[in-house]
């Protein structure tokens, strides 16, 4: 409320400046004209008159505008334009245009937050719901972004999941800025890559003991590149946005399963290798843990 | 490298070495495997001498998986000392002929076949020693595990399924100890030369 009074007086503030400094310029431009053919015979003495009055408007409008200003409140901080103001200091002069367009696409963001609010309330008086708002609306308390979370916390996380395993070593690094890229050694059996965005898994590349591991390049052997495969559909298995920290133990829990990768046979036949690929049970269950053949796990 | 294991195939009665060969060559083919060229492993012994004190025995052997290497393993007594070095331990053998002489009569090779199936490397050799046919070596390579023990029960699977029910197949006297180290390239030396140095004491032999 204290804010939309203060704007009506800057307002008329602004109003009576600007009125003081049109009476000014129209006492410069009779000046400038000097005696003009309409001042007839006693010219001089019509001109002084003329110019007493153009200079006594000139007065009343600067005690207005003294009146006016003497009644707005000093403000008490300067103002804070928050990241805006680095906008000045751009050197390209084609990018100090900016601040306009950035103020203008507030105000239309504020619209439609305004619109939207609007909307939403319209929409709710209708019993006719084909759509699930309401539950949106319960989440959102909740809802955060898990893409955006700081490194400390995501080393926290990992590292307290590589403590729980004597024989899964867990190395994190941080090749590209803020994002964590994690190498598990697991046993004498494999080595992974897991690529984090914040605390989401994003990429995971299984290679085996004597490999160099790299993000892109796969594994020489069969058995390693199907079980890159598998890890990507874990991955997605696990995939939990509103519980990442979840998301990551299982996954781990689950890769930590194949340290029995070539010494389990599958739980199904009952045979190390399968007759037609010559693969040993590369896939886990995501429950049980147990080792299958990928032909055998339906 | 992966963990390899070598097996022993008997040649039955009056069959050649050549029918041996081909036989395991055409179950290999069933199975889908591609061939890719040929391995040769060679062995040549070295006798110490006399003056030297204690006569010792170097054996030197080539293995055509590694063809910038030479191993070379001193028997001394108990103990096997091994040298994995570069190509020119060779000269270094002929440079040496005066202390250590060549028992040319015991030179023994392992040739055959290479086959690739998935990632399982199978050799099928025959062993000659002087020209004359000693018998059939099948090797079997397990390229993506380097732990014998973890990855034997998988390949006592894959070498039964091959060779078939009759023969027995136990882990090799050289990997018993080591199952539970990292495989290299010599462990499978070693195992070349358990299995010529028994060739080497059979006397019977039988033409290919």
């Amino acid at each position: 409320m204290n804010q939309t009074i203060n704007v009506d007086q800057l307002n008329s503030a602004l109003t009576s400046l600007r009125t003081l400094r049109s009476s000014v310029s129209h006492v410069f431009e009779t000046l400038s004209n000097g005696l003009r053919a309409d001042h007839g015979e006693d010219g001089k003495d019509k001109f002084l008159s003329e110019l007493q009055e153009l200079l006594n408007n000139v007065n009343i409008n600067v005690r207005d505008l003294e009146q006016t200003v003497n009644s707005l409140p000093i403000p008490t901080a300067p103002f804070n334009l928050g990241n805006t103001t680095f906008l000045s200091q751009d050197t390209t002069q084609d990018r100090q245009a900016l601040y306009t367009q950035l103020v203008n696409s507030y105000k239309w963001t504020d619209k439609i937050h305004e619109y939207s609010s609007f909307a939403y309330t319209l929409l709710n008086q209708n019993s006719l719901k084909r759509s699930n708002i309401n539950s949106a609306t319960k989440r959102r308390g909740k809802m955060q972004s898990n893409h955006n979370v700081a490194p400390l916390q995501v080393d926290n996380v990992i590292n307290n999941i590589g403590r729980s395993y004597n024989d899964m070593k867990i190395t994190i690094s941080r090749p590209f800025a803020s994002n964590a890229v994690v190498q598990i050694n697991l046993s004498h059996v494999l080595k992974a890559v897991v690529a984090f965005k914040g605390l989401l898994m994003e990429w995971v590349m299984v290679k085996g003991y004597g490999e160099t591991l790299d993000l892109w390049t796969e594994s020489r052997h069969n058995v390693f590149r199907k079980v890159t495969e598998n890890a990507h559909a874990a991955m997605l298995h696990f995939y939990s946005p509103m519980i990442p920290e979840l998301a990551v133990r299982s996954f781990m829990t689950w890769l930590h399963s194949y340290v029995n990768l070539f010494s389990d046979p599958c739980k199904r036949c009952g045979c190390h290798l399968h007759h037609t690929s010559m693969l040993p049970p590369a896939w886990r269950d995501f429950r049980s843990l147990e080792p299958f053949h990928d032909e055998c796990k339906q | 490298m992966g963990v390899t294991v070598l097996q022993q195939y008997p040649v039955p009665e009056n069959k050649t070495g050549t029918y041996v060969i081909e036989l395991l060559t055409k179950r290999l083919l069933a199975l889908g495997a591609t061939q890719q060229g040929q391995f040769l492993v060679d062995c040549e012994s070295y006798l110490s001498h006399p003056q030297m004190g204690t006569t010792k025995t170097v054996h030197i052997l080539h293995n055509s998986e590694q063809p910038a290497s030479v191993f070379s393993i001193l028997e001394s007594g108990t103990k096997n000392i091994h040298v994995i070095a570069d190509g020119l331990f060779d000269l270094l053998m002929m440079k040496l002929s005066q202390h250590y002489t060549s028992k040319k009569q015991t030179k023994i090779e392992s040739k055959g076949p290479r086959f690739e199936l998935g990632d399982f490397c199978v050799k099928i050799g025959s062993v000659t020693m002087n020209q004359s046919f000693k018998g059939v070596l099948v090797e079997v390579e397990y390229r993506p595990c380097v732990m014998a023990n973890a990855v034997w029960g998988l390949l006592r699977e894959f070498l039964q399924g091959l060779l078939g029910p009759t023969i027995n197949i136990q882990p090799p006297q050289h990997l018993v100890s080591r199952m539970n180290e990292i495989y290299t390239p010599i462990d499978t030396i070693y195992q070349y030369l358990e299995h010529f140095s028994a060739y080497r004491k059979v006397t019977g032999l039988r033409s290919s």
